[in-house]
């Protein structure tokens, strides 16, 4: 078995999962266990559905037809099984994205569909759905030096002193090959995330370990009328929804009625933190001037000091 | 709740016809935003319903296994009570994707579990080219060989991810062959052209077919407040969401006419498009420039 530290939770896995924080010393019992074993095609009775899963009480199915059926049970337990020509090297990505998210719901956690960087001694999260950008923003940063905390899921817990917290496990970065190449990382990509996909892991040259207070949430948007470019404060509805919205999986927010947890979140996080849009063109050529406006505002909201 | 299709190659009317679908509730003369209609995330090749629907992040999937999964998630959304409108009776949702077949040999928009209908909306392949090489950025001569291509596909690029899915196009012939001649649901033919000289009679028409109740005032008034002087004011006093990148450069509403092909394509293109069109421009009733002897010597 392998342990490591995911999403802030003690993970033993019978499957090795690449660039993941390994714990050294043996927790007991960990928090989750991974395994592979035989997978239901179909779960009985479900409570809810959709064209890929099924809720069964505290059982969730996965399906990934044609690669593998994940199989979570009560937030403690993921077994996975590949279907049948489905290529058991292409378990990893769907099991720390897809179904670690959905075992994150399922124990009741914020989760949001986010990349991280640290800027100063906080986490700073860029959300939105797949193509929105989050993934290349938080490479252009860390060409920047600003160290890597999570790509793609990021937990989130509120601690006792009312401060949101954000738990990074040493996710690597995807990446497909235009951005990789728009944003000169050739030297650090590693292997395919599939082999039948031009999107390649790239490793941080800098990652952070360990759980930070949240500084900033920006929910990322392409300019397009009627969203004009630069960095806006929604109002308190409009911030609440920005939150919910980016949630892993939204709907599972709906269906597992956690919406209440998620404005409770959404009031938190404004209050310590901030709710932002940033809008911009999805131009590569842009990246420069995008990071000059973040950069102005951790200036402007006291996350980096303002230059003399 | 029903779901009609609004089939058409890309540059054919179909935004068009969705705005005066919009305004059918327009309240008060208060023309339909352009920028927020109601069904702006619509269009069948978008990602995000799909993600929603699956909870699988489709970029971390190949084009063939989104297609595999894709009626999956038109079954979803035609269910009554599974759309966010789910409350009105008839959703229209746009499509450019050519009628094919999954790699699982489905009828990739899930047949009659995905739809109860489809308006197919054509126009003249001489203008459809222009405006393609207009909204495109690329030349008359680009356009003219894309609408020929048997394997043309949108958003089918490798090493990146777009917004919207695949689309496989064909060509512009097989792309409306195949549409006309599917057997799995009811189609309504509508032809650009006639939505410009008789709109009111066309909407109405679609309206029937659609099952979509609307009074006579209603289509009157959503034609006068989709018409394309009025479209075009409001591209240009706020820009268009749909428009073609980069803004504000881009003008998707161009010139909204039939037979502009005449000043913008020369006598060779014309010959090309007719050479390589030529049946499916009959069979639509779209006149050829040049005589069918010379285009095929040509």
């Amino acid at each position: 078995m392998h342990l490591y530290s995911v999403s802030g939770l003690a993970v033993a896995s019978e499957l090795a999962l690449p660039g993941l924080t390994a714990l050294t010393a043996d927790r007991a019992p960990p928090d989750v266990v991974i395994r592979s074993g035989a997978v239901p095609e179909s779960l009985t009775a479900p409570g809810a559905s959709g064209p890929t899963w099924q809720i069964a009480g505290p059982q969730f199915l996965l399906r990934i037809p044609d690669v593998a059926r994940f199989l979570l049970i009560d937030g403690r337990e993921i077994v996975h099984e590949s279907e049948p020509g489905g290529d058991p090297a292409d378990i990893p990505v769907f099991l720390l994205g897809t179904a670690f998210g959905i075992l994150l719901h399922q124990r009741g956690q914020i989760v949001l569909h986010a990349s991280a960087v640290r800027v100063g001694d906080k986490a700073i999260l860029f959300c939105g759905p797949s193509g929105a950008g989050k993934s290349t923003l938080a490479a252009a940063l860390l060409k920047r030096g600003c160290p890597l905390v999570t790509d793609d899921v990021c937990a989130i817990s509120i601690a006792a002193n009312g401060v949101p917290m954000v738990h990074p496990d040493g996710r690597q970065l995807k990446l497909w090959a235009q951005a990789i190449g728009r944003l000169d990382l050739a030297a650090s990509r590693g292997e395919r995330v599939r082999t039948r996909l031009e999107k390649f892991y790239v490793e941080p040259d800098r990652a952070h370990a360990g759980a930070l207070p949240l500084g900033a949430v920006y929910g990322l948007r392409e300019a397009r009328p009627p969203w004009s470019a630069g960095i806006a404060s929604p109002n308190t509805v409009d911030a609440a929804l920005l939150l919910r919205r980016n949630a892993y999986r939204p709907q599972l927010v709906e269906r597992m009625d956690q919406k209440a947890g998620y404005f409770h979140a959404a009031t938190t996080i404004a209050n310590a933190a901030g709710i932002f849009h940033l809008t911009r063109r999805l131009d590569f050529a842009d990246m420069p001037l995008v990071i000059g406006w973040l950069e102005r505002h951790w200036q402007d909201i006291g996350l980096l000091e303002k230059a003399a | 709740m029903r779901t009609v299709w609004l089939a058409s190659y890309p540059k054919s009317g179909n935004t068009w016809f969705r705005m005066l679908l919009a305004n059918l509730s327009a309240q008060n003369g208060t023309p339909a935003d352009i920028n927020d209609l109601p069904e702006r995330d619509g269009i069948a090749s978008a990602r995000a319903p799909f993600d929603y629907l699956t909870l699988i992040d489709s970029g971390l999937l190949s084009h063939d296994e989104i297609d595999t999964l894709r009626p999956r998630v038109y079954e979803a959304l035609a269910r009554p009570g599974a759309a966010a409108d789910a409350g009105s009776r008839v959703r229209f949702a746009k499509v450019h994707d050519a009628y094919l077949h999954t790699p699982k040999g489905e009828p990739l928009l899930a047949g009659r579990k995905g739809g109860d209908g489809a308006i197919v909306i054509v126009r003249d392949p001489r203008d459809v080219a222009s405006s393609l090489a207009h909204h495109w950025k690329v030349s008359t001569g680009d356009a003219i060989a894309f609408m020929a291509k048997q394997d043309a596909a949108l958003c089918a690029r490798p090493g990146r991810l777009d917004n919207q899915f695949r689309q496989k196009l064909r060509g512009w012939s097989d792309h409306i062959g195949g549409w006309l001649d599917q057997t799995d649901i009811p189609v309504h033919l509508v032809r650009y052209e006639d939505m410009l000289t008789g709109t009111e009679a066309v909407l109405r028409e679609a309206l029937v077919f659609a099952q979509r109740d609307a009074s006579a005032e209603q289509i009157a008034g959503a034609v006068a407040l989709a018409s394309f002087p009025r479209l075009q004011a409001q591209e240009r006093a706020k820009g268009f969401r749909e428009g073609p990148r980069p803004y504000p450069d881009g003008r998707f509403f161009r010139r909204g006419e039939a037979g502009a092909w005449r000043d913008e394509l020369t006598a060779e293109e014309v010959a090309r498009i007719e050479r390589d069109h030529a049946p499916m421009m009959r069979r639509l009733g779209y006149e050829l420039a040049v005589p069918a002897r010379l285009a095929c010597a040509g």
